[in-house]
């Protein structure tokens, strides 16, 4: 308890002076470690002495002391936490599998360390994430590729060189560097399926776990590192290996732990890859104003401004696959969206949209979630309203045959009345009925009207017999 | 054949000098109306019936005055001079009115 208090004191002084140059976390800088006994924080002192550069208030505490607390009236009390100690069988009263779920989904950021003798507590914790730790007593094996020291070596000392292509989480420093990570611990099963959870190193086709009982767990299926975010950006990080986080693994030739252990806890604390948008804007094409409602097959833009937290600043994010969706029920647009400009600490993304011929109440959507990147999902709801009924477009080219159609069918009316009215009874052979030389007749019709009784007349006194 | 063209030949020859020279008025009129209406319907197959509003107004103003021609033949035939009551003035002044309304509602239709 003294080392760690003595510890702690140094390491905040250092803090003290380095948290001007480094800014450190996009999220806060609380950080919880929580070793097995205060002594044990000695084999971790590049860990912590590199957290404590990068501008974390580092306390470090051993896991069985009950006055640690994660949340404190339902406060959070630490932005992220290290729980390093797998095999302590009594955690602090206040820690629990449980208040460990409780803390990532609060938004803290967590890293879980494993070993071959690992708590059920840890287990139970690392299942609520879908890492399932091997059981009790196994070890990550490899006859091939292992430590060797002084000619003898010792094959549960893994030397693993299965890092996950992840630009996001892994840096090409790491990825590029030579020497491989040791690892000495137990390994995990993870569903490949999940999208939540990425293995960032997993065995050679020559590592496997012992004990493991039928199934062999072994090569890509064997998980050794294995980070998860959650829907809501909070970071967890497992690994079966404490030893990985250890001095004596940091300072063994030809090792990359340093790296490894610089790339996931940057990357677990929200140092990098944490992706935010900061502004997002849609107005019509036409006006640049927001209206309050669109109307069907208005053009219009959408604009949203990324960025993206790495090396302690916000910068533009630069990527060509940010997509658009209009959605009402079914996507009726995506669209990807081009980067305009990267001006400042955001790059902005515009699309050029035409809405759909379709009313209804739309969503736009950007929902962009990438592999080790924070996820961004904006929404906003908007009205699409249908043409006013005096808005349609009229008098169209396309149908002039059929106004043509319609006022022939009016002057072929009125022709038919001046031949009905003016044609002659009894069998005079004047040519009739030519509609457009009798137009202009039909509008005298009132001369006409004298002309009727005679004809009524004639009309009557013929038919009158007949139907007598 | 022969007797097709015979048929047809005496059909005409009887029409020309039975009919009274109203209905053949009327005939020419109806077949004005078809073949108005056929032409809107031939171009509403081939270039699409975009503004539809447009095409009803159209070709049923042509249909709608086929059906009331129709209805003035029958009325003022002398033939069926027994069925129906009122003199053919009358149903021409329904035939006048009908066709206002129907021009009136076509010519809203249109735009």
């Amino acid at each position: 308890m003294r080392l760690a208090a003595s510890l702690g004191a140094c390491l905040a002084l250092g803090a003290a002076w380095l948290r001007v140059v480094c800014a450190g976390s996009a999220m806060g800088d609380r950080l919880l470690v929580l070793v097995p006994t205060a002594e044990a924080a000695g084999g971790y002192s590049e860990l912590l002495g590199s957290l404590a550069e990068r501008g974390f208030d580092v306390s470090v505490r051993a896991a069985s002391n009950s006055s640690v607390a994660l949340h404190v009236d339902g406060r959070r009390q630490y932005d992220h936490a290290v729980l390093l100690a797998p095999a302590a069988k009594r955690l602090g009263a206040a820690l629990t599998a449980h208040s460990f779920v409780r803390f990532v989904d609060d938004g803290g950021n967590l890293v879980v360390v494993g070993s071959s003798d690992m708590s059920d507590q840890s287990r139970k914790l690392a299942a609520q994430f879908g890492v399932v730790f091997e059981k009790h007593g196994s070890r990550v094996v490899d006859h091939s590729h292992h430590l060797v020291t002084d000619g003898t070596g010792d094959h549960a000392v893994v030397a693993a060189s299965r890092l996950a292509a992840v630009p996001a989480v892994l840096s090409p420093q790491l990825l590029e560097a030579p020497g491989t990570v040791y690892f000495r611990g137990i390994g995990h099963r993870y569903d490949p399926s999940n999208p939540l959870l990425t293995p960032a190193l997993t065995g050679a086709p020559t590592t496997y776990s012992d004990l493991s009982g039928d199934e062999v767990l072994s090569g890509r299926q064997l998980g050794l590192v294995s980070v998860f975010q959650t829907r809501r950006n909070a970071r967890v990080a497992f690994s079966g290996s404490a030893d990985l986080f250890s001095d004596a693994f940091m300072r063994t030739t030809q090792s990359r732990n340093r790296q490894l252990v610089h790339d996931i806890t940057q990357w677990t604390f929200q140092e990098k890859a944490v992706l935010r948008e900061v502004a997002r804007r849609h107005y019509l094409a036409a006006t640049g104003m927001q209206p309050e409602h669109y109307r069907v097959s208005n053009d219009m833009v959408y604009e949203i401004d990324l960025s993206v937290y790495y090396d302690d600043a916000w910068r533009p994010y630069e990527a060509d696959d940010v997509q658009f969706e209009a959605i009402m029920l079914d996507p009726y647009i995506r669209t990807t969206l081009n980067r305009t400009r990267s001006s400042g600490p955001a790059a902005t993304y515009r699309g050029d949209i035409r809405l759909p011929d379709r009313y209804g109440t739309f969503t736009f959507r950007v929902n962009y979630k990438r592999t080790g990147l924070a996820n961004v999902d904006v929404k906003d709801t908007v009205a699409i309203w249908p043409l006013r009924h005096d808005e349609y477009p009229r008098f169209l080219s396309a149908a002039y045959p059929y106004y043509t159609g319609s006022f022939v069918m009016m002057v072929g009316f009125l022709a038919l009345c001046a031949a009905w009215l003016w044609s002659a009874e009894p069998s005079k052979p004047v040519t009739q009925a030519k509609p457009a030389t009798q137009v202009k007749p039909a509008t005298q019709a009132k001369p006409a009207t004298q002309a009727k009784p005679a004809t009524q007349a004639k009309h009557t006194a013929k038919s009158k017999p007949k139907s007598s | 054949m022969a007797a097709a063209t015979h048929i047809l030949a005496g059909l005409a020859r009887d029409y020309a000098a039975v009919t009274p020279q109203r209905l053949k008025v009327i005939d020419t009129y109806m077949v004005f109306c078809v073949a108005v209406g056929l032409i809107q319907l031939a171009y509403c197959v081939l270039a699409g019936s975009f503004p539809y509003n447009a095409f009803l107004a159209g070709f049923g103003s042509a249909v709608a005055c086929f059906v009331f021609a129709a209805s003035l033949r029958m009325k003022t035939n002398p033939k069926n001079a027994g069925q129906f009551a009122g003199p053919p003035e009358a149903a021409f002044a329904e035939f006048v009115f009908c066709h206002i309304a129907l021009h009136f509602v076509v010519s809203h239709f249109l735009g």
